[in-house]
């Protein structure tokens, strides 16, 4: 009986030690990064994540990137001044393979880009992700959709 | 022939003495009576307790071969570790929230494939967990253990605070993370929070270069978590501020605890987190199913430069 046992471990352990080696750079979440073939000017990513929001319908998730004059409103409670550039991305959510309880990103489904210029005049721009669906995002004014998206503020 | 009886027979003395030194826990605890985990359905219930409460809780039942000198030691050892780093007999004092966080935790213990431990399931075969065991308790918390978002509540700036202690373990609270990258975000429909998690330059070039294994030292984590909280449109928004917690990667200066340097503050007043500066074992012993990945559970997005 005991040595049953014993021996029927030992399989796992030999498993468990390739799973380790297989992948000695690390992980990364490669299907959720933002690549630059979307004809996109900028990378999203690479500007200050101001707020965070779920569609649990879709099944999606968002988070709000902004520049850094879009980004003060981290700090101060005012509208988007002129100059301010944010972006929403948008994923599919998938669920967390190492905790069950969380959901994380999983492909790019849209990317939205809000500018407002010098004269304070806003300008939509929307691009396609690979997970792109129809009927994913609210319907309505996307442009005031996206700017009254509350900030995540911290102390 | 003679011989050969003879050490035998030493052996068997000398097993037998030792049956005279035993683990003081062992001989003192007695025969608690048996507990349940009030609220949680029955057949939920046994789980734990069939394969979980020798080692997590006070109610040990101990075959005859787990009281023999020396193995008797090993299953105090398991005992004393295994109760620090998960009690099922604290469950009557709990509240809600917690007691959810605790069934999360110890599910997860199990998913991970740490738990129950191998060399215990080997002797006591009864603990294994089937494949039925698991999915009933899935079944169970994604039908009953799932937080729901409380509603908007509106919310003018946030008062900054302006002098922040040093966690317990002596970290110093970092205040410039909102200017770092979100690495990646978490949708926590186990506690009804929503995450993002902030990696500092070094974190972010780290990733970029494929060298994480380990992270470099000067790589810092931020994780912040808020309330969710539905808006009128129906989406789920970061509502009130709940924490931020730290890992500062330092190989030398935190050798004592793998190589990070935890903290945690709470709350719109960001009061450190922890009672002694040992506080930090609660975050390694949840973090260590990720030893292979240098304790970090978040598998990062890539952020790249696109003029390059
Ligand atoms: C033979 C004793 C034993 C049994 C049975 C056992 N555990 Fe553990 N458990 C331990 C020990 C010892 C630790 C501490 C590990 C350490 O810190 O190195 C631990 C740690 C844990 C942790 C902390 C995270 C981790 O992986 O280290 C969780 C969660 C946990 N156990 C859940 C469970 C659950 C759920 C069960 C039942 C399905 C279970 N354990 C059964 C001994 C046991
Ligand atoms: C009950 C389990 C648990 C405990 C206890 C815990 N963590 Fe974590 N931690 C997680 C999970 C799961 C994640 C992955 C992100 C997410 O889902 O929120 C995480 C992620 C993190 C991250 C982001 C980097 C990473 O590893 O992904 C930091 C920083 C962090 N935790 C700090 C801490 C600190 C500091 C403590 C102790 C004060 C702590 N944690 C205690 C479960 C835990």
């Amino acid at each position: 009986m005991k040595l049953i046992y014993t021996g029927g471990i030992l399989p796992f352990i030999i498993l468990f030690i390739c799973g380790c080696n297989s992948n000695p750079s690390g992980r990364i979440n490669r299907q959720a990064s933002v690549g630059n073939n979307a004809s996109l000017p900028e990378n999203p990513l690479e500007m200050t994540p101001m707020a965070v929001s779920l569609q649990a319908e879709a099944k999606t998730m968002s988070t709000l990137y902004g520049n850094s004059i879009a980004s003060k409103r981290l700090n101060e409670v005012a509208n988007y001044a002129p100059g301010s550039v944010v972006y929403l991305v948008t994923w599919k959510e998938k669920a967390d393979s190492e905790w069950f309880g969380a959901r994380i990103p999983d492909r790019v489904a849209t990317i939205e880009r809000v500018s407002i210029d010098g004269k304070g005049q806003k300008s939509y721009t929307f691009f396609k992700g690979p997970a792109w669906q129809e009927g994913l995002l609210l319907k309505g004014d996307r442009e005031a959709i996206i700017l009254s998206i509350p900030i995540a503020t911290s102390p | 022939m003679k011989f050969k009886f003879k050490i035998i027979l030493c052996i068997a003395c000398l097993v037998l003495l030792a049956q005279l030194i035993r683990p003081e826990e062992l001989s003192t605890a007695k025969a608690q009576t048996a507990k349940t985990l009030t609220g949680v359905p029955k057949e939920v219930a046994n789980v734990f307790e069939t394969s979980c409460f020798d080692c997590h809780s006070a109610q040990t039942n101990l075959r005859w071969f787990d009281k023999i000198t020396p193995a008797n030691f090993l299953v105090a050892s398991h005992i004393r570790d295994g109760r620090k780093a998960l009690d099922f007999s604290q469950w009557d004092s709990l509240a809600t929230p917690q007691r959810n966080a605790m069934l999360y935790f110890a599910l997860n213990g199990i998913l991970s494939g740490e738990m129950p431990l191998s060399s215990y399931t080997a002797l006591h075969p009864s603990a294994k967990l089937k494949e039925k065991d698991i999915a009933l308790l899935k079944n169970y918390f994604l039908n009953n253990l799932v937080s729901k978002p409380g509603d908007a509540v509106s919310r003018v700036g946030q008062p900054k605070v302006k002098e922040v202690k040093n966690s317990p373990n002596g970290v110093a609270y970092l205040p410039g993370y909102r200017n770092w990258k979100a690495i990646s975000s978490t949708d926590r429909f186990d506690n009804g929070t929503i995450r993002i998690i902030f990696g500092n330059p070094i974190a972010v070039k780290a990733i970029h270069d494929g060298k994480t294994k380990p992270w470099p030292d000067g790589t810092v984590f931020a994780k912040t978590a808020w309330k969710q909280e539905k808006g009128k449109d129906g989406n789920v928004y970061a509502g009130q501020f709940v924490q931020v917690e730290f890992m500062i990667k330092d190989a030398t200066r935190y050798a004592g605890t793998k190589g990070w340097g935890w903290a945690r503050w709470k709350g719109e007043n960001l009061l450190p987190y922890g009672k002694t500066v040992k506080f930090d074992s609660e975050c390694i012993s949840c973090h260590r199913p990720e030893r292979n990945n240098d304790y970090v559970f978040t598998t990062p997005l890539d952020i790249k430069d696109f003029k390059k």
